[in-house]
């Protein structure tokens, strides 16, 4: 491999010295990043001594990816981590040297770390009580869950940033300008943040906000933890380090010195993590901290039109800020070159989709491979990935995408599972509707269709029933009987045995019952889940969550008249446990077309030849999410106390964020950037927002002969 | 080559697939995880796992040098009884065997005809006699026999790792077979521990062993990963009844006899596993 002078630079430099290198993305930092590990190992030093420090674990990737090119430099495992990791494991390895000054009443006793599932349950757990007798939140009109999500998203910021959990809402209350209600919504958040932090110390529970919390007061500083992560780690790279938070910075900072060595990676004109904490200029006080910095500026992956579009970018983005662009023209690039539109927008998405499709499939019969094209959009919709991909499976073009995650009440596995859990437990008072008692007996018993389904749920179940619900199958009329089947009635008899030999009790552990509903009956030979491997994920992920509710909930929530698996399955149904599901494990097709929202894509930090952007026209390309109850701007470290945020704020952010992500998105393409848009959107809307805007003032100075 | 790209080799998996080819393919190449029990009585088998796991957590927080007597409240305030008596029994017969340079939880890892093995230590101890022993907690409530523990995956990747890798903890220093022994010490007899010390000629018979079985696994197509055709390997297999081997989770009392590879969750070895929460 060819080596940019800056690459050679680096490695030139002995393995003692702390290097920061600055950059745009695309200028090979990673790769040296990736190299200089190389050299440490070729050196002899121990892999185990080597800290990657990061703040999402997909950027790890070209780093594994890199020791498995030379297995003879393998004798241990480098360490990979977050700041969030960290803290989870310091605590778990050092608690009882400081569990006593933490404020948990039980310090004797481990910790329990909640997920977010779980911290969402007790967030709703004890803001229910708040919001419906002491009318906390009266004036707003958002779905309770969001509330929830809400207030926990302060806590996390209070505790990424750095400021005490009181300051909540005397910081968010300062910035306001506007309605004095917004002033007892946050006055509100900032007693509900306090009652759910008592809630935890009071039960020994450590939610994502105070595992940080207590890491950075309590654990950082004290002697054994530091010598223990001072004598394990003697080398240090931080890749992204743009994307990291505050705290992540300043533990770094005090870190470096101890270290024989550093490569601290920072990307320019990045940040994409802004609403996750991520803060650019602290970032800049780690890599000030170090020996020496290396510039990287050569643009290795964009051709040069692409790089003339963000040019483009710039200069329009700045004229909207008022502002006069820094960027040197660029001879001979042409951003028209590199941007491909549809002759006419159509009017609706899925023409859109159409075309989008096309245009891949015409790329790939010229030769261009499938793994080197992306389709991003700003939120890749349930809708918006289906439509792509039968679009392209219809074209057998190979492609995956990015599955967010998704609520197991929406997949028809979990469903089912669950559906038989309100059966075999009636006195929950949960009975399903016969439909969808109907629809689980189709996807159990195999084959069977709705329509038999149907059928046999009208004779043998009863959804008024005050007991157990079911009748046996002998009592269906014979000749219904008949059309039903005998083979599937012997399946629903075993089915319905098995279901009416629960034990009262078996409801504590919810998980285990649903286990053998599984293994017993619903995956013999015979059954719809026999031979499905791809729902028996789902099953299983629906079964790991009622799990860690059941080891959490069911130690601090432990009377007489609560039933876990009740609650779980309440708790599912409102909306407050997501059960998210995401696929455990994805190995992306080397050669295939990804489908993903554009934040997704930047986060896998790679380049690809073709980038599609869908939806161009629609504002979430930039606008931040509607959160009544926090506001990541006020909440940052960049924030100057007695400032307020105003409208014009408001517009210089979203300029800002969508120039961040639209040259993120361009130093990550080499060749061509298609764009797509409808006159009314995915969801019926008809936008022409400032991308669109962006994009058309780009290429008409392109055309007017501005590089 | 039909493994996952970056896959690597650790006793669990190996272990899989000399129990079952078809377990191993389902469970690391198709990434099937199937929600059937392991055991009848899942509660008491997730207590003494949980139970393993804090004492393991306790030896760990001993060897890192935390305060013996916040160890011992930890130890008092166990719900588990059972961690306190094994926790004052670790005391009065460990300590001595822990003299030397310890490496807690240690990770090491090796190339091998392309492949990566990848093995997480309990502990590494290297002696001031210049000898290194390898220490595993078990509280699995039955002492298996020697011979047993001789023949397990674990034992002979553990030695065998250590002479390819365990330079890293010695100095760069290298490392020969008969330096090593394997320490498996026992809650249930922990004044008997089991010793089982390397030699060259054993070293020989796990590199041909492993050579072997890493290029088998990794040449073999999907439909050649067959069904075992020993059925007792089916009695703790969660797969049983994609399998058609059975309905009932196997007996957990027969558990320890059947000793399987998946005590104390052995894949864990990464650092940062934790599911990381976004906000
Ligand atoms: S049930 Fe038996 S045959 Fe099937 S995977 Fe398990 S061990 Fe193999």
């Amino acid at each position: 491999m060819a080596l940019t002078s800056e690459q050679s630079r680096l490695l030139d430099h002995p393995s003692t010295r702390k290097i920061a290198l600055v950059g745009p993305a695309g200028t090979g930092k990673t790769t040296a990043g990736t190299l200089w590990l190389k050299k440490l190992l070729e050196s002899g030093i121990p892999a185990n001594q080597i800290l990657l420090f990061i703040p999402q674990r997909t950027l790890a990737k070209p780093y594994e990816d890199s020791l498995w090119d030379d297995l003879a430099l393998s004798q241990g495992l480098v360490s990979i981590v977050t700041l969030g990791g960290l803290a989870r494991r310091m605590l778990d390895l050092f608690w009882p040297a400081i569990s006593s000054q933490t404020g948990v009443a039980q310090p004797d006793r481990p910790p329990q770390f909640l997920t977010l599932e779980t911290a969402q349950y007790f967030m709703a757990h004890v803001v229910r009580p708040l919001i419906e007798e002491k009318n906390y939140f009266e004036s707003l009109t958002i779905n309770r869950n969001r509330i929830f999500s809400q207030i926990l998203d302060n806590l996390n910021k209070a505790a990424f940033v750095g400021f005490p959990i009181e300051e909540i809402a005397p910081r968010l209350k300062a910035a306001w300008v506007g309605d004095v209600e917004q002033m007892h919504i946050y006055d509100d958040v900032q007693a509900s943040a306090l009652a759910f932090r008592s809630f935890c110390l009071e039960h020994n529970l450590l939610d994502f906000s105070l595992q940080v919390e207590i890491f950075i007061k309590y654990l950082w500083p004290l002697p054994a933890c530091r010598s223990y992560l001072t004598q394990s780690y003697r080398h240090l790279i931080v890749d992204n380090i743009e994307e990291d938070t505050p705290v992540a910075h300043d533990v770094l900072r005090e870190w470096l010195p101890d270290f024989d060595s550093a490569v601290v990676i920072a990307d320019r004109e990045a940040g994409y993590r802004f609403f996750l904490g991520a803060d650019t200029q602290s970032a800049m006080t780690v890599v000030d901290a170090c020996d020496e910095t290396l510039l990287f500026e050569k643009n290795l992956v964009s051709s040069k039109d692409i790089q003339g579009l963000q040019n483009g970018f710039r200069r329009a983005v700045a004229s909207l800020m008022g502002e006069t662009p820094l960027q040197q023209s660029l001879p001979g690039a042409d951003a028209t070159r590199a941007i491909v539109t549809p002759r006419e927008n159509p009017r609706y998405f899925p023409a859109m989709v159409n075309w989008a499709s096309a245009e891949i499939r015409r790329l790939i019969d010229q030769g261009t491979p499938a793994g080197e094209i992306v389709v991003l959009a700003p939120f890749m919709s349930d809708v918006l990935r289906y439509t792509l991909s039968r679009k392209l499976d219809e074209y057998g073009i190979p492609h995956h995408s990015h599955r967010p995650s998704r609520a197991l009440r929406d997949e028809p596995a979990a469903q089912t599972l669950l559906t038989f859990a309100t059966v075999a437990f009636p006195e929950w008072g949960l009975l399903p509707q016969r439909i969808n008692f109907a629809f689980a007996l189709m996807q159990a018993i195999d084959p069977f269709d709705l329509v038999r389904a149907q059928l046999l749920s009208r004779y043998v179940y009863d959804e008024r029933a005050e007991g157990f619900p079911l009748k046996p199958f002998e009592e269906v009329p014979a000749e219904v009987r008949d059309r039903i089947t005998y083979r599937a009635g012997e399946r629903y008899e075993q089915l319905r045995s098995w279901l009416a030999a629960t034990l009262p009790e078996d409801d504590q552990t919810l998980d285990f019952f649903l286990n053998r509903l599984f293994g017993e009956v619903l995956s013999q030979p015979g059954f719809g889940f026999h031979n499905d491997l791809e729902n028996a994920n789902t099953v299983a992920t629906l079964i790991e969550s009622i799990q860690k509710f059941r080891w959490v909930i069911g130690d601090q929530l432990n009377h007489d008249d609560f039933s876990t698996g009740k609650e779980y399955v309440q708790m599912v149904a409102d909306g407050v446990i997501a059960a998210q599901y995401i696929q455990p494990w994805q190995d992306a097709p080397k050669d295939s077309v990804f489908l993903a929202p554009a934040y997704t894509f930047l986060m896998r930090n790679q380049a690809v030849d073709v980038q599609f952007w869908l939806d161009i026209g629609s504002p979430a390309w930039y606008q931040r999410l509607d959160q009544p109850l926090t506001q990541p701007y006020v909440l940052s470290r960049r924030w100057k106390a007695g400032e307020v945020w105003t409208t014009e704020d408001e517009l210089r952010a979203a300029n800002a964020t969508l120039l961040r992500l639209s040259l993120g998105l361009l130093n990550r393409c080499r060749q061509k950037v298609y764009l797509g848009m409808s006159e009314m959107d995915v969801s019926g809307y008809e936008n022409r927002g400032l991308l669109l805007r962006i994009i058309q003032q780009v290429l008409l100075e392109t055309k007017r002969g501005i590089r | 080559m039909t493994l996952p790209e970056n896959f690597d080799f650790t006793q669990s998996n190996l272990q899989d697939y000399l129990d079952c080819p078809y377990r191993f393919y389902l469970r690391y190449i198709r990434h099937t995880q199937w929600p059937a029990l392991i055991v009848d009585d899942a509660l008491a088998f997730e207590q003494r796992g949980q139970t393993g796991a804090r004492f393991h957590r306790l030896i760990q927080q001993y060897l890192l040098g935390l305060p013996e007597e916040r160890l011992a409240d930890q130890a008092a305030a166990d719900p588990s009884p059972e961690v306190f008596s094994w926790w004052q029994d670790f005391l009065q017969y460990a300590p001595p065997l822990l003299e030397g340079a310890r490496h807690v939880e240690t990770v090491l890892s090796a190339g091998l005809n392309g492949h990566r093995l990848v093995a997480k230590y309990d502990l590494v101890l290297v002696r001031p006699d210049g000898g290194l022993t390898i220490f595993d907690w078990k509280t699995s409530q039955k002492r298996p026999k020697q011979e047993r523990l001789l023949e397990r995956v674990q034992t002979r990747l553990y030695r065998f790792l250590l002479v390819l890798s365990g330079g890293m903890l010695n100095g760069a220093e290298a490392i020969r077979p008969e330096q090593i022994e394997m320490n498996y010490w026992f809650t249930s007899q922990p004044e008997l521990p089991i010793n089982l010390p390397y030699t060259a000629d054993q070293y020989q018979k796990d590199q041909t062993f492993f050579k072997k079985l890493v290029d088998e696994i990794a040449a073999l197509p999907g439909e050649a990963f067959t069904r075992t055709g020993d059925l007792s390997k089916c009695r703790y297999c969660v797969y049983r009844s994609h399998c058609d081997r059975g309905v009932e989770a196997g007996d957990l009392e027969m558990f320890d006899d059947f000793l399987p590879e998946t005590e104390e969750n052995p894949d864990d070895l990464d650092f940062d596993q934790i599911e990381e929460i976004a906000f």
